[in-house]
């Protein structure tokens, strides 16, 4: 489904400031799994995310979905196959637009647009109906602007929206960090809901070693832009977060994990 | 104020009103401070008063002021996306450039237009004063405008154009190609204004080089101050507004300048624009420091 071939990635090239946030990653994600992503900061989570969405392009390396070689794609030319959730909750929508206008921009992702009026009967009844399976009462306020949403409840339309089409694929950048615990719990039940009923392929990357094992079906961990571990199936079923340390400190020839972000979470 | 001062304040200010459009494109819709209306306001009305001149028919002609202003507003958002000179610098560029562009296609600095066919000369036969006619005949190309580009912004690609002004990164995760949709935006803002030249160069008599000299504040003046009074919550009283600044702009100035007792003369209309611009910027905020500077005493 993903095919990540030696994929490099560096800011700055050729310059004091150069970073190589990615180096070398060759990955394989099958059609249907549920992928999901740890390791500290600078590791190169994000850098992967944005690799994958056309965001960022890589130096070197091919990145395939399905048989395409989507590498020199645009993100907006990606964004047929991809759907989105950001981290910050004000990135994945627009704040000064309504609930249904933010919602008839998912519903046209990838599709040709022209001048007939971008809201219409049909579409509003399946934002509606989509937005009371929250129960938080959104189907009430589609003329609300997005901007008087909390961040959870904008995540939550995020995710909505990311299944308004049939995308691929699914991307979730730490699409949890900005809300309290119990939002965050339900914005990730909304997850695995949208992801199972819509058969996508996921992506999520977390700061939460708990999370990463909780949910999704693989995880892997990256380490200064490389991939340290990647553990799936039977393998990853009983694993608890000291047996990732364990697996860490095996892969890093003894070196420890030492960001306490990612231990305390 | 006399009646025939009164409806050339608002044949000013209906005239003004697709400036308002397109300002109101470009700074509201696409986030993006453009200039260029400073130089594609004389750009329409020079290349609609050339070709009046030349015996073109007068409807070809607007329509050629439409275009030009449209090319000039693609030169400008081109800069931007594809050549990455940062937005407000390009329409300066483009702004500059258009003067002496403006002064190749006249030139001269000036060309008069009285006793040619216009646009506006089939309103003679409708048996009212040309201060009634013209006017009368403006309302009806803004309602037109007005009903295109309200169609337009609640239309699929206008929604598009609205995202990418709010949130570029969102827009293209959505898979709309903001580049095309900046360079579709100013080109139509522009287009706007350009036909607004032609239109003032038609109902004035003459096109003049000069013409084009802070256009953009009024534009702007017309857009902050029309939202000062009606808050733009859907597209449809966001336009609204832009046609009720843009008049209620013309009939402050026309004010200014009439009241003796103020001692204001013509030379000072740039200073009372730029007056009434820095107050439409401010009144939000001061609207809101007196309510809870009342709110305050009522409580202490």
């Amino acid at each position: 489904m993903i095919v990540l071939d030696q994929v490099q990635v560096t800011f700055g090239e050729g310059t004091p400031l150069e970073t190589r946030a990615v180096r070398g990653i060759s990955l394989s994600i099958n059609a249907g799994e549920f992928v999901t992503v740890i390791g500290s900061n600078g590791s190169g989570k994000s850098t992967l995310l944005n690799t994958l969405s056309g965001e960022v392009h890589p130096q070197k390396g091919t990145i395939l979905v399905g048989d395409q070689d989507v590498t020199r794609w645009s993100s907006a030319q990606r964004a047929e196959l991809i759907a989105r959730v950001f981290q910050d909750p004000l990135a994945g929508s627009c704040e000064n637009l309504s609930i249904e206008e933010n919602m008839a921009l998912a519903w046209y992702r990838g599709k040709k647009t022209g001048f007939s009026a971008a809201l219409n009967a049909e579409n509003r009844d399946v934002f509606k109906q989509q937005l009371s399976r929250l129960g938080l009462g959104l189907e009430n306020r589609l003329k609300d602007k997005m901007g008087l949403l909390s961040g959870g409840q904008r995540q939550a339309i995020s995710l909505l929206m990311s299944a308004l089409q049939p995308a691929k694929i699914l991307l979730l950048d730490e699409h949890t960090a900005a809300l309290d615990p119990k939002t965050a719990a339900f914005v990730v039940d909304l997850t695995c809901q949208i992801i199972d009923e819509n058969k996508l392929t996921a992506l999520m990357v977390t700061h939460s070693m708990q999370q990463a094992l909780e949910v999704g079906t693989r995880t892997i961990m990256l380490h200064e832009g490389k991939v340290v571990f990647d553990v799936s199936g039977e393998e990853r079923k009983d694993l608890v977060v000291a047996d990732l340390l364990d697996l860490f400190k095996k892969n890093q020839q003894g070196e420890e994990l030492s960001d306490d972000s990612l231990l305390l979470s | 104020m006399s009646t025939i001062a009164a409806l050339g304040a608002l044949e000013s200010g209906l005239v003004f009103a697709l400036v308002a459009f397109g300002v109101f494109m470009t700074f509201r819709i696409l986030e993006f401070p453009d200039l260029t209306v400073d130089g594609s306001f004389p750009l329409g009305a020079a290349v609609s008063a050339i070709m009046i001149v030349s015996g073109v028919n007068p409807w070809l002609a607007t329509l050629a002021a439409f275009v030009a202003g449209m090319m000039a507003g693609v030169v400008t958002a081109w800069m931007n996306t594809k050549l990455g000179i940062l937005n407000l610098l390009a329409s300066i560029l483009t702004m500059i450039a258009l003067y002496s562009i403006n002064l190749r296609i006249m030139g001269k600095p000036n060309v008069a237009l009285l006793g040619e066919t216009t646009v506006l000369s089939p309103t003679e036969s409708w048996g009212m004063a040309y201060y009634y006619a013209t006017p009368l005949a403006f309302s009806i190309v803004v309602l037109v405008v007005f009903f295109f580009l309200l169609k337009f912004l609640n239309s699929q690609a206008g929604l598009a154009m609205r995202a990418t002004g709010a949130n570029a990164r969102m827009a293209r995760s959505q898979g709309i190609n903001t580049d095309r949709m900046v360079i579709l935006g100013v080109a139509v803002s522009n287009g706007l204004v350009g036909l607004s030249g032609s239109l003032f160069a038609q109902s004035q008599g003459s096109a003049d080089i000069t013409m084009g000299v802070g256009v953009i504040v009024i534009g702007l003046a017309s857009v902050i101050g029309g939202e000062a009074i009606i808050t733009p919550k859907t597209m449809l009283l966001a336009l609204v507004a832009c046609i009720v600044g843009s008049i209620m702009y013309r009939f402050a100035i026309a004010f200014a300048l009439n009241a003796d007792f103020i001692g204001l003369k013509a030379q000072d209309l740039n200073l009372v624009t730029a007056v009434l611009v820095a107050f439409a910027i401010v009144a939000p905020k001061l609207k809101a420091n007196v309510s809870a500077w009342l709110a305050r005493g009522k409580n202490g």
